[in-house]
C-alpha cells in the first residue's frame, strides 16, 4: 500500500512539475490571469456597487447568486450532520 | 536553473504539498489522518490560486483607501491604477472554495464520528476486517 501510494505521488509530482512549465512568474503583473478582465473588474468596481473593497463587491454584487448557492451548501452540510449525529430513538436500528 | 526554480517557488511549494496530502490519502490507515491530507491538498489548491493573483511593484490588497467614497461618480474611472491593486478574482473564488472545504471537511468528520461509534476503531484494516467477519 505504502509502495503505490508512493508511486502515485510520484507520477503526480512529475506531471505537476512538467506542467510549471507553462506557468507565469511569481508576481507577474503581465500574468494572463491579470491581464484578462480583472482589470475591468478592478476600475469598474467602485463605480458600479459603491463598496471600496472588490473583494466584497465581487462576492456579494457580481457573484451574488453563486453566494446565494454557496449559502444552500452550507445548509445542506449542517442538515447532514444533524441527520448523521442525531441520537435513534430507542428500539429503531441498531 | 536555480533562477528558473526561484523564479516560480510558488508553485514547487504546492507540488510539495499536494505530494504529501496525496500520501497521506492513500498510504494512511487512519481515517483522520485521510481527511488532513485530504485538507493538506485543498490549502495546496488554494494557495495556488492565491498566488496566481499576486502583482509585484507595490501593489496592494484590493481595497480602495481614503475619499474613494468621496470619488465615486466623479470619473474614478481615470484614478484607478490597475497595476497598484492585486487581482482580486483569485481571491474571490478561493473564498467560494474554503466555504465548500469547510463543509466537506464537517460532513467528514460527523462520518467518521458515526464510524467510531458503530466499529469502535478508525483504522481502515480493521473496519474491513470486521465487516468480512460479520459478512458483509
Amino acid at each position: 500500500m505504502k509502495a503505490i501510494a508512493l508511486i502515485a505521488v510520484l507520477m503526480t509530482g512529475g506531471l505537476l512539475i512538467y506542467s510549471i512549465e507553462g506557468l507565469p512568474d511569481w508576481g507577474d503583473p503581465d500574468s494572463p490571469a491579470s491581464t484578462h478582465v480583472s482589470p475591468e473588474y478592478i476600475q469598474d468596481a467602485l463605480e458600479k456597487t459603491a463598496t471600496p473593497n472588490i473583494v466584497t463587491a465581487v462576492l456579494a454584487d457580481y457573484r451574488g447568486y453563486d453566494t446565494m448557492g454557496e449559502t444552500a451548501v452550507i445548509f445542506t452540510a449542517g442538515i447532514g450532520c444533524v441527520l448523521i449525529l442525531r441520537k435513534k430513538r430507542k428500539g429503531k436500528g441498531d | 536553473m536555480l533562477e528558473y526554480v526561484v523564479s516560480k517557488f510558488n508553485f514547487w511549494t504546492y507540488v510539495i504539498l499536494v505530494g504529501i496530502g496525496l500520501y497521506a490519502m492513500i498510504g494512511k490507515k487512519n481515517l483522520v489522518k485521510k481527511l488532513i491530507g485530504m485538507n493538506i491538498m485543498q490549502s495546496a489548491v488554494i494557495l495556488f490560486y492565491v498566488s496566481i493573483g499576486a502583482k509585484k511593484g507595490g501593489a496592494t490588497v484590493p481595497i480602495f483607501m481614503g475619499d474613494a467614497h468621496a470619488a465615486h461618480g466623479h470619473g474614478i474611472h481615470e484614478i484607478i491604477d490597475v497595476a497598484s491593486y492585486v487581482n482580486p478574482l483569485p481571491h474571490v473564488l478561493m473564498l467560494t472554495a474554503i466555504v465548500v472545504s469547510i463543509a466537506t471537511t464537517g460532513v467528514a468528520l460527523a462520518a467518521l464520528i458515526l464510524i467510531f461509534r458503530r466499529y469502535k476503531t478508525l483504522n481502515e484494516d480493521e473496519i474491513l476486517k470486521i465487516r468480512r467477519e460479520a459478512g458483509v
